[in-house]
C-alpha cells in the first residue's frame, strides 16, 4: 500500500465499496432465504398452531 | 451524531428484514390463525382424579355433538396418561393437558405440538397434524431421574380410517 499514488489512494477511497455491498447482499439474502424455508417450507405444512 | 452511510444502509436493511418477518408473522396471526398458544386456566392438580373432566375415563381422544375432537391428557413423574391415542390427520385437534406434579413439558417431534404442562394450569393446544404416521410424546421439561422414559405414542391415522369414539359432552363424558 506503501508504493501507491496520492492519485491512486485518493480512488480508491473514493470509489463504491462493491466488497462490502456484496457481503451485504449475500448475507441479507441467505438470511431471508433461510428464514422463509424454516417457515414456509418446515413450520407451516407442521400444522396450524393456536 | 455522524453515522457512516454503510452503516446507515446496515441499519435499514436490517430494519427492513425485521419487518418482513414481523409483518409475515402478523398476517399469519391476524388472518390465519397461527398464534403462540396462551390459555390461562387454572386447576387443582391435587385433585384431578375427583374433577369431572380429567377423571381416568374422561382421558384420552373424545369427540362432541358438533364434530370437536377433544384430547386430554395427563402428565405425572413419568408417563402421559393414556399410553397411546389414535387421532385423524388433516383435522383440528384441541388438546387439553395438565400435570398432576410437578412441571413437565410436552413435545411431538416433526409437528408443531410443543408447550409446558405448569402444575395448577391447563394448557390448551389447537393444532393439526398434517402427515399420518406413529409419533412419541415426549417430556421436554427435566422432571426427575425418570424424565428419560417420560413418553407415550400418539398414531395419526387417515381421516378416513380413524374410529370415532363415542360422542360425548363438550365438556367431556361426565355421565
Amino acid at each position: 500500500m506503501n508504493q501507491l499514488t496520492e492519485e491512486e489512494r485518493k480512488e480508491i477511497i473514493e470509489s463504491p465499496p462493491i466488497g462490502t455491498w456484496s457481503l451485504m447482499l449475500i448475507v441479507s439474502l441467505s438470511m431471508v432465504a433461510g428464514w422463509l424455508f424454516l417457515y414456509y417450507g418446515v413450520f407451516l405444512p407442521r400444522g396450524m398452531i393456536n | 451524531m455522524h453515522i457512516d452511510p454503510l452503516e446507515k444502509k446496515w441499519a435499514q436493511i436490517v430494519l427492513a428484514i425485521c419487518a418482513l418477518f414481523v409483518g409475515i408473522i402478523m398476517i399469519d396471526a391476524l388472518f390465519h390463525s397461527v398464534n403462540a398458544p396462551s390459555n390461562v386456566e387454572t386447576i387443582n392438580s391435587a385433585t384431578l382424579h375427583l374433577s369431572e373432566e380429567f377423571a381416568e375415563d374422561n382421558l384420552g381422544v373424545q369427540i362432541d355433538d358438533k364434530g370437536d375432537i377433544t384430547i386430554r391428557m395427563v402428565a405425572g413423574r413419568y408417563s402421559f396418561l393414556p399410553k397411546k391415542i389414535a387421532v385423524p390427520a388433516e383435522t383440528k385437534l384441541t388438546f387439553r393437558w395438565v400435570s398432576i406434579d410437578v412441571l413437565h413439558g410436552v413435545h411431538i417431534p416433526m409437528t408443531n405440538m410443543s408447550t409446558m404442562i405448569v402444575p395448577g394450569f391447563v394448557a390448551e393446544i389447537e393444532t393439526s397434524f398434517p402427515k399420518p404416521g406413529n409419533y412419541p410424546v415426549l417430556c421436554n421439561e427435566y422432571c426427575g431421574l425418570g424424565h428419560d422414559h417420560m413418553w407415550s405414542k400418539i398414531d395419526v391415522v387417515e381421516k378416513d380410517q380413524w374410529v370415532k369414539p363415542q360422542i360425548t359432552s363438550k365438556e367431556g363424558d361426565t355421565k
